[in-house]
């Protein structure tokens, strides 16, 4: 009885070394192919990671002298940690900012869309912001917003709309605000570039039959052009999401981060740990509820990805 | 015709119309003017002298416009714009190295353990690599890449490459099926296949793809500021960040320019590149 099993156990064991060996004579140019790309995974994404949770798990200063274990102190001086809940609210914000961005971005390329002449040119021009270095752009509404003399208040002042500027760096929702603003106003048109490219590819008998039907334009909008986006809205939606958790030069260069952690979204506080303080070990800590934050929006996008892949491929 | 009767009278739709143009422009116009306006005023702002900066309240016409705070910007930002150059131009070429073989196998070959390959890439896409920059730090220093281009043209590639893999693979999996097949029937091998046929037809991907590791490589500004320091080949956009941080307000008729300086390049290439661009983006 245990013999037979042990035989079959065998045999599948061959059958499996078999298999590998066989797949990788029959496909060695697609695995040759891919050696690169599996080198880049392993070398550049798996084994950092698992080295910076070892990190984490130690009071580790950068250039690596000396580290001591100390276990899972980090995360629980973390979750002790008051500013830890100030930089998850403001996390909340700047996701809460990313959906804004959507807004913009499904109303311009809808919009853009429609336009008979100037098309090209009216969409190259809203994607300025966006090809620019993120610090650029923070430079430049560190000028545009500077209190003693930005035009922003500057102008305001001259027309007598406020009597005095508003230091906003120095509290905490002002603060927020123009880092959010800063970078909505750098990244939307990532989403508006995806979104543009699918509503262009939407075909116009679409729109043409919805006419013949008598559907008005808030239908054909509701009906059509949003149904049909709706994969590229999720997609440009997550990537945006994560990437914006993972995008900290503009806080860090407008604000710091401050007033006090204010606007340390938790890549910031990452970066504050890691850059600032020479502190390798809490920062990844820190990466670590990133991550956990991160991995909600992941699973949601590989689920519409793989959907609408299947409905590509049945199309 | 069948449309005029389907929604009415055609007085309703003729003003329905002229209220969704006027709403269109409308709203495209504020669009507009919400980018062009900040940048215009920062463009303006360069022309200006110091004392016109400093004592002129808000103006538009640069009153004595001069080009000082430009040749100031762009002799001090020399070396580091040549930095920048290399680190973006070995960023791109790297990045194609990986992903155009690694794509096209995404793209139009079967091999077992294809769709776990995929969604492995898919998660690297969505990996948040900020974490990234502590233990690539650390190694860094161990192995001597801290401080080095190569250092940074491989580091970026934790960022570049699920990117480019994605957006080629859809190009690479949108070709005509048979296209290979075809070629081994004229007598080419697998590997000629590859790249006589399908690498020639997939010049604009290619150049979508090289041109966003491009701006990757040269805007990129969390990494580079990590790894390099000021006696290494410190990035343009890590020199103009170090302008910004510090006391309160400062001459920003320089600032701007030198941002200006470091943020036109990728802002031309991504005007040559759009047409190739637009169709990768498409999902």
């Amino acid at each position: 009885m245990s013999n037979v099993t042990a035989q079959r156990q065998e045999t599948t064991q061959v059958s499996r070394v078999d298999r590998f060996v066989g797949a990788i004579r029959e496909h060695w140019f697609s695995y040759l192919l891919f050696l690169p790309t599996l080198l880049y995974l392993v070398f550049l994404l798996w084994i950092p990671f698992f080295r910076g949770v070892w990190m984490s798990f130690h009071e580790w200063s950068s250039g690596g002298a000396n580290p001591t274990w100390v276990g899972l102190e980090n995360y629980i001086y973390l979750l002790n940690w008051d500013p830890f809940y100030t930089s998850l609210q403001a996390t909340l914000g700047f996701g809460i900012a990313t959906f804004f961005q959507l807004v913009l971005a499904v109303a311009a390329a809808s919009l853009v869309a429609n336009l008979d002449k100037f098309k090209a040119i009216v969409s190259t021009g809203l994607i300025i912001p966006y090809t620019m270095p993120p610090v650029v752009t923070g430079t430049i509404w560190l000028y545009l917003l500077d209190p003693n003399y930005g035009p922003i208040f500057g102008y305001l002042m001259e027309w007598g709309v406020i009597s005095e500027p508003i230091y906003w760096s120095s509290s905490g929702l002002p603060a927020l605000s123009v880092v959010s603003g800063v970078l909505m106003w750098t990244f939307w048109p990532f989403m508006f570039l995806i979104i543009l490219a699918s509503r262009e590819s939407i075909p116009d008998e679409y729109y043409e039959t919805a006419q013949v039907y008598g559907s008005n334009r808030v239908q054909t909008f509701l009906r059509i052009t949003l149904p049909q986006l709706k994969s590229a809205i999720l997609v440009a939606l997550s990537i945006r999401l994560v990437w914006n958790l993972a995008k900290v030069s503009q806080a860090f260069q407008l604000t710091q981060g401050g007033p006090g952690y204010e606007t340390s979204v938790l890549g910031v506080l990452l970066y504050r740990f890691a850059y600032s303080d020479g502190q390798f070990g809490m920062g990844f800590a820190v990466g670590m509820f990133l991550l956990a934050v991160t991995i909600g929006f992941v699973a949601l996008f590989i689920r519409e990805f793989e959907k609408a892949r299947k409905e590509g491929s049945t199309a | 015709m069948s449309s005029a009767t389907a929604s009415g009278p055609l007085w309703y739709q003729d003003r329905g119309d002229a209220l969704f143009a006027l709403l269109k422009y409308t709203t495209i116009m504020f669009f507009t003017v919400m980018v062009l306006v900040p940048l215009i005023s920062v463009v303006v702002v360069s022309f200006w002298s110091p004392p016109e900066f400093f004592g002129a309240g808000p103006h538009i016409i640069p009153q004595e416009p001069t080009l000082d705070a430009w040749v100031t910007a762009f002799t001090g930002f020399q070396d580091n714009l040549i930095n920048s150059a290399l680190i973006a131009t070995g960023t791109t070429a790297l990045a194609l190295l990986i992903c155009i073989p690694g794509a096209y196998v995404f793209g139009r070959q079967e091999f077992p353990g294809k769709e776990w390959g995929f969604r492995v890439i898919m998660v690297a896409l969505l990996f948040p690599y900020i974490l990234l920059i502590i233990p690539l730090t650390d190694t860094w220093y161990g192995l001597g890449l801290f401080n080095t281009i190569p250092g940074v043209i491989l580091a970026y590639q934790v960022f570049v490459t699920p990117f480019a893999i994605w957006i080629l693979r859809d190009f690479f999996e949108g070709l005509p099926a048979n296209l290979e097949e075809a070629a081994q029937v004229f007598g080419c091998s697998q590997w000629q296949a590859f790249y006589k046929v399908i690498l020639p037809l997939s010049l604009p991907a290619v150049m979508a793809t090289g041109f966003l590791a491009f701006l990757v490589g040269w805007n990129d500004f969390l990494f580079s500021n990590m790894l390099t320091t000021g006696t290494g080949p410190r990035p343009a956009v890590v020199t103009l960040y170090l302008q910004t941080v510090g006391g309160e307000s400062r001459y920003w008729g320089l600032v701007m320019a030198q941002a200006l300086i470091v943020g036109t390049p990728p802002t031309v290439l991504y005007m040559i590149a759009r047409r190739h661009l637009t169709q990768s983006f498409a999902v």
